[in-house]
């Protein structure tokens, strides 16, 4: 079976390289669509039968091991499939403007690495073993690090890029020590084996090195570091695909693992710490991207407060299932789920939408931008529908998700267990739930409403219509699931039912009538407020509907530069909660005694303070050491020959005394 | 049937009645004879009867978002039940869907003033959206402890059960009424937290977004200030309805004069806060309703015991 699959990787990649430099994308589109049909396919079947086997083969390191297809599975195959291919239709017209400047291989590498990131996320939920996965996982590590590299030049994209590439290999670390720990228990890392291993050993240690690689992945708190860097440094295509399904490997992997364990108490308190660190993670992504004055890090952080959301959802599930109450299981779990998949759909859109507005403007700075749905009509429309869904308002899809989370946490209160953790998550969601309103009218409002507040952005264009074809895919799945959740949210109930072990049929016959009054509602709501624009225009057409600037309050030498910028905005929020974030600033602000004030430059940066951890005395002392070791490194060959001697010694010598 | 359209009957009395006894309330603290006891629907139907003037800056966003805001509001309006009468809409969970209503309501005239480009209306976008943002947790805990309580996740329910209530428990419904009463002052943009009657833009924060509309537009969104205003006046009224047992003939005048009296008493006894002061205060507010939950699950776990 191995020659045969490298033969067809060969080809694709051949294929890729060979290919003129403008029809290298649909090549890659090609072989990108060829793999999300497989998928799709194969996620439909498994979510008819339950389980697909695809394969059973041996390894050398971890013992036998299986290519299996499940429902939890399936779900994450459907979302990576639809990812990949907008991603790919995107990228099209977003490389564009780079064919000139890059050489033709490293276009074909990027391209390549798209290709290869796609199914190696693939592989990596159809993995039934060690080795398979964490080979898998490391495939999608170094592909998604070449892909961020893609404008090297730039020297905050090779620090974002080495940041990463260091942090997941920590990561990796972690799972490589928890696979080994299995294999050394049971003899074997398939998944029935971890199994095994949980019910005869203690769960938590091997859990907790589980959620600590897989935390990595996912940007859990205070893990998240990677993200803000890596997402502006990466273009924009790059960056969907990895926010918005490349970290829900590691939502994947602490799914799949949780869900081997059989004890209700190790389940509780795995389900505490995952609620707590959500709880964590949640608050601190949310407050940070509302300080940001960057759109790409504004969003980064989004996607760190969403996971934080997910692992919310998870562990209500978890805390439910092992206080035995089955519909507080079932709601958490599909409402984490229910997320993941929204997360995946409104943040590709808002990071497509990021990258039309820097493919024009060239600065994703959010202050100076303004007007831009006047210039870009479509992008604005498209954003609106993943702002207003990343908001969780109805009727779109992520008020459906956080609906389901809710009635897990309120069923919860009722049920007088575990009161104070469900209140907890209660308090924070809803928190979480505001400040995300704050940090995302401040992202579309101050990008896409307004005036221009430069003249480069009322100069801008709207972008090629494959592009807003590529956006549209997430956008009409978006309200899908928002409007009629009755039917999209079905399979996502039976995968929650799957990893909980939960009843799908009375868990249905109590969440589906719900969605479908929401349902219903939704399409009312949408009807009344089209009616009473309707009536309004009507009632318009006869009477007197004049054209006068922006009242100014008596002010009459407004201009655009003194519109509420989006440090502006957050302002009372940034008072609320300096103490999270360091601020660096560069240039002054204007003094107070300054009566002609003279231009100034101010710019402004909330640092996540976390990031000091990573910038503390222990990595000064590292790097002094690697410094001190650096100084064997001569060039000299003579050197290094004696060197090799001198191991050689130490090796014969240690071997004559016995002590290896 | 019946009960669904005399509870949305009732409502909808509520809801236009409570403006006027604000304005009455203050005009008879200050010694004045005051308004017609209708004139704010006078005033709106004027309004509708206008054209509009619309700044060149603003787009199609701008126009539609008072019908957003209507039709949420609306939407949110139609899910309070007066006392045990069955509300439009119910179902399990409409106390989520309530509360982001409300929100895309908030969103959509934050999103407008932000479409103004004016530097007033940003002002007032940016604190309307930490206000809010502050205030959800408070609206959530205090529905939780309503369902923790009764039991059950809908409105509907909730009051339909919440009569036969322990007695003990009767104390916490009363406090839970008093904070969502607290809750209306900071959604309905009244003193302490806001002053719709101010004169300076620079201090307003709901009145000043909205600088920009006129005719129909703004007779949207004061329509929909006095729905907003009624759903959570009716939802501390049901709250103390079913604390002490009142049915809904009863209940629908209770929020009326309840929330017209307190608003007009407070407006013209003291103050607005300082801006920098409303923070703590809607904080306050979040604290003091996770403290009644505490209360209340406290005194349920006792009960269970003995």
């Amino acid at each position: 079976m191995y020659p045969y699959l490298l033969l067809v990787a060969a080809t694709a990649v051949a294929a890729i390289f060979a290919t003129p430099v403008r029809r290298k994308v649909w090549t890659a589109l090609a072989v990108v669509g060829a793999a999300a049909v497989a998928a799709v396919a194969v996620a439909v079947r498994a979510l008819t039968v339950g389980e697909v086997v695809l394969a059973r083969f041996s390894t050398q390191f971890f013992g036998d091991e299986i290519i299996v297809v499940d429902r939890l599975s399936a779900i994450f195959l459907l979302i990576m499939a639809v990812a990949s291919v907008a991603t790919l239709i995107y990228s099209k017209g977003y490389v564009e403007h780079y064919l000139k400047r890059m050489s033709t291989a490293h276009l074909s590498l990027h391209y390549v690495s798209l290709v290869l990131l796609a199914v190696s996320m693939m592989t990596v939920v159809v993995a039934g073993g060690g080795f398979s996965f964490l080979l898998s996982w490391e495939l999608m590590t170094i592909s998604s690090f070449i892909l961020i590299l893609f404008e090297a030049e730039r020297t905050e994209v090779r620090r974002a890029a080495l940041n990463y590439l260091v942090m997941m290999h920590i990561g990796f670390m972690f799972l490589v020590a928890a696979f080994a720990t299995v294999y050394a228990a049971e003899g074997g890392t398939t998944f029935a084996a971890l199994a095994g291993y949980f019910s005869t050993h203690d769960a938590l240690p091997v859990t907790a090195l589980f959620v600590l690689g897989f935390g990595m992945k996912a940007g859990m708190f205070p893990m998240h570091v990677w993200l803000p860097e890596a997402h502006p440094a990466a273009p924009s295509h790059v960056s969907a695909v990895m926010s918005g399904v490349m970290i829900k490997t590691g939502v994947y992997g602490i799914m799949r693992v949780v869900a081997q364990i059989s004890s209700m108490p190790t389940l509780s308190t795995v389900g505490i710490a995952i609620l707590v660190i959500g709880i964590a993670t949640g608050l601190w992504g949310v407050i940070m991207a509302a300080f940001q004055n960057d759109i790409k890090r504004l969003l980064a952080y989004s996607s760190i407060e969403n996971i934080g959301v997910i692992f919310i959802g998870m562990g209500i599930g978890y805390i439910g299932l092992a206080s035995g109450s089955e519909l507080i299981a079932m709601c958490g779990m599909s409402g984490a789920l229910l997320h993941t998949v929204n997360h995946s759909l409104f943040k590709t859109l808002l990071f497509f939408g990021a990258g039309n507005v820097y493919s024009k403007m060239h600065s994703t700075a959010l202050d100076s931008m303004g007007g831009l749905s006047k210039s870009m009509p479509v992008t604005a429309i498209l954003m609106f529908v993943a702002t207003a869904a990343i908001c969780a308002l109805p009727p779109l899809n992520g008020f459906i998700s956080e609906l389901l989370i809710y009635m897990g946490m309120l069923d919860g209160v009722g049920e007088g267990r575990g009161t104070l953790y469900f209140l907890t998550a209660l308090v924070a969601l809803s928190l979480i739930g505001g400040v995300v309103v704050l940090a995302f009218t401040k992202l579309y409002g101050i990008v896409f409403l307004g005036s221009p507040r430069t003249t480069h952005v009322a100069e801008a264009t709207e972008v090629d219509s494959l592009r807003l074809a590529a956006m549209a895919i997430p956008a009409a799945l978006i309200l899908s699931i928002g409007l009629l959740p009755q039917y999209t949210v079905r399979p996502v109930i039976e995968a929650a039912a799957w990893i909980t072990g939960g009843d799908y049929a009375s868990t249905a016959a109590h969440l589906l009538p719900t969605l479908s009054t929401v349902s219903i509602i939704g399409f009312t709501l949408l009807a009344v407020i089209g009616a009473l624009y309707w009536l309004k225009r009507r009632a318009q057409s006869r009477r007197t509907v004049s054209s006068s600037p922006t009242w100014g309050c008596g002010f009459t030498a407004v201009n655009e530069r003194m519109q509420y910028t989006g440090e502006s905005f957050a302002e009372g929020l940034e008072n609320l909660a300096a103490s999270l974030s360091h601020d660096t600033v560069d240039g002054r602000t204007i003094d107070k005694s300054e009566i002609f004030p003279t231009q100034h430059r101010y710019d402004v940066r909330h640092k996540d303070k976390i990031d000091r951890l990573f910038a503390a005395w222990w990595v000064e002392l590292m790097h002094r050491i690697n410094m001190g070791v650096m100084r064997l490194r001569s060039g000299k060959i003579n050197h290094y020959v004696m060197y090799a001697l001198l191991l050689l010694i130490a090796v014969l010598v240690l071997t004559l005394l016995n002590l290896i | 049937m019946l009960a669904r359209i005399l509870n949305t009957l009732l409502m909808l009395a509520v809801a236009v009645s409570i403006t006027g006894v604000i304005n009455r309330t203050r005009a008879v603290l200050a010694g004045r004879k005051g308004l017609r006891f209708f004139q704010h629907l006078f005033d709106a139907k004027v309004l509708l009867g206008k054209g509009a003037v619309y700044s060149p800056t603003t787009g199609i966003l701008f126009r539609l978002a008072p019908c957003v805001c209507l039709a949420s509001s609306l939407a949110a309006f139609l899910f309070i039940p007066v006392a045990d009468l069955d509300p439009l809409l119910s179902f399990d969970g409409d106390v989520v869907m309530v509360a982001y209503l409300l929100a895309l309501s908030r969103v959509s005239l934050i999103l407008a003033a932000l479409d103004t480009g004016s530097s007033f209306e940003g002002m007032g976008a940016s604190r309307e959206a930490l206000y809010g943002a502050l205030i959800e947790p408070a609206i959530m805990l205090s529905m939780a402890t309503l369902a923790m309580l009764s039991g059950y996740t809908s409105l509907a329910d909730i009051f339909s059960t919440a009569r036969s209530l322990d007695v003990n428990l009767t104390i916490v419904v009363l406090l839970a009424a008093y904070v969502f009463l607290k809750i209306m002052f900071v959604e309905a943009g009244r003193v302490p937290v806001d002053d719709p009657r101010t004169h300076l833009e620079l201090t307003m924060i709901h009145e000043v977004m909205c600088l920009d509309y006129s005719g129909i537009d703004l007779a949207m969104i004061q329509i929909a200030g006095w729905l907003k205003t009624a759903v959570f006046a009716m939802i501390a009224a049901d709250a103390v309805a079913a604390a002490v047992c009142f049915d809904w003939l009863l209940a629908a005048p209770l929020a009326v004069v309840v929330a017209g009296l307190s608003v007009g008493i407070t407006e013209s006894m003291r103050a607005r806060n300082k801006l920098s002061r409303n923070s703590t205060y809607i904080l306050t507010v979040t604290a003091m309703s996770a403290l009644i939950f505490l209360v209340g699950y406290l005194l349920l776990q006792n009960i269970e015991i003995v």
